[in-house]
C-alpha cells in the first residue's frame, strides 16, 4: 500500500506544523528559516507519494541531524501549511535526486 | 475528441460556479470533452446548479486527479485562481500538464488580485483572464469569451 499523507497527517502525532492557514510565500519563507539544508524542487513533484503543491522553485527543508523534512502542503479551502515531519534517510535522497538546485 | 479540464478552487467566491458552468458550455461548444475537478464542496454546487448535469458530465476530486495526473493527460486547462491556495494548484496543475492554459483570476482586493496575477504570470505561460470581481461574474464572462477564442481554433 502506497504512502498517504493525508491520512499519515491526520493519524499520527509526531510532526509539527510551523505555520498553518496561510500563504505560500510565508510558508515558503518559514521552510527556510527552519532547515539546515534547503533544496528546490517542481510544482507537482511526488515526496511521500504525495504531489507537493506551490509556485517554483519550492523549498523543501532538510534537518538531516533530527531525521525531518519540512513541505509546504495546501488544501484548496485551508490555504498553505508548513510541515516538519520524520521520514527515512532513503526519502531525503530521493528528494535530492529530484532537486532542481 | 480533445478533453479540457476546469480546475476549481475554494467555492467561497460566488462567481466561481456559475463562470464554472459557463465555461464547460463554451468549451462543449467548441467540441471539447470536458472533466471539472474540485472539492467536494465545490463540486456539490456545480451538481446543484445543473442537475440533469448538461455540463458536469465527468467529475474529479481535485486531489484524486492531481495524483493521477500526467503530462498531456488533457489538451486544454481551465482554473480558477481567486486565492492564495487556488493559484498554487493552478501552478501546480500547469506545470504537470505542460498544456495550453487558462487562469481565470479576481479578486475584490485590487492589491492581492495584483499579487495573484503576478504568480501566475511568473510561473506559468497561461493565458490570464482577470477582473476585480467577487459577486458580479459578468467582466469575467466577457473575457473569458474572448480568450477561449483566441486560444480554441
Amino acid at each position: 500500500m502506497s504512502f498517504c499523507l493525508e491520512t499519515y497527517l491526520q493519524q499520527s502525532d509526531d510532526y509539527q506544523i510551523l505555520l498553518s492557514r496561510a500563504g505560500f510565500k510565508d510558508c515558503a519563507k518559514i521552510i527556510q528559516e527552519n532547515a539546515s539544508e534547503i533544496v528546490f524542487i517542481k510544482p507537482g513533484e511526488k515526496i511521500l507519494g504525495a504531489r507537493i503543491i506551490g509556485i517554483p522553485p519550492i523549498p523543501i527543508g532538510i534537518n538531516e541531524e533530527k531525521g525531518t523534512i519540512i513541505i509546504p502542503y495546501t488544501k484548496p479551502c485551508y490555504g498553505t501549511a508548513a510541515v516538519e515531519l520524520p521520514v527515512e534517510l532513503e526519502e531525503i535522497e530521493k528528494i535530492k535526486a529530484v532537486a532542481t538546485s | 475528441m480533445k478533453k479540457a479540464l476546469i480546475l476549481l478552487g475554494c467555492p467561497e467566491s460566488p462567481s466561481q460556479t456559475p463562470l464554472a458552468v459557463y465555461a464547460a458550455y463554451q468549451l462543449k461548444k467548441k467540441g471539447f470533452e470536458v472533466t471539472i475537478a474540485g472539492t467536494p464542496s465545490a463540486m456539490k454546487l456545480m451538481e446543484i446548479s445543473d442537475p440533469e448535469e448538461h455540463y458536469l458530465t465527468f467529475k474529479i476530486d481535485i486531489d484524486s486527479c492531481l495524483g493521477d495526473l500526467d503530462q498531456g493527460s488533457y489538451d486544454l486547462l481551465l482554473g480558477f485562481a481567486h486565492k492564495d491556495a487556488a493559484v498554487s494548484y493552478f501552478v501546480t496543475f500547469y506545470h504537470i500538464l505542460q498544456v495550453p492554459s487558462i487562469a481565470m483570476v479576481f479578486e475584490k482586493d485590487p492589491q492581492l488580485l495584483e499579487e495573484f496575477e503576478k504568480q501566475v504570470e511568473e510561473s506559468t505561460g497561461a493565458k490570464i483572464v482577470s477582473a476585480r470581481a467577487y459577486h458580479n461574474p459578468t467582466p469575467l464572462r466577457v473575457k473569458l469569451d474572448r480568450a477561449i477564442e483566441e486560444m480554441v481554433i
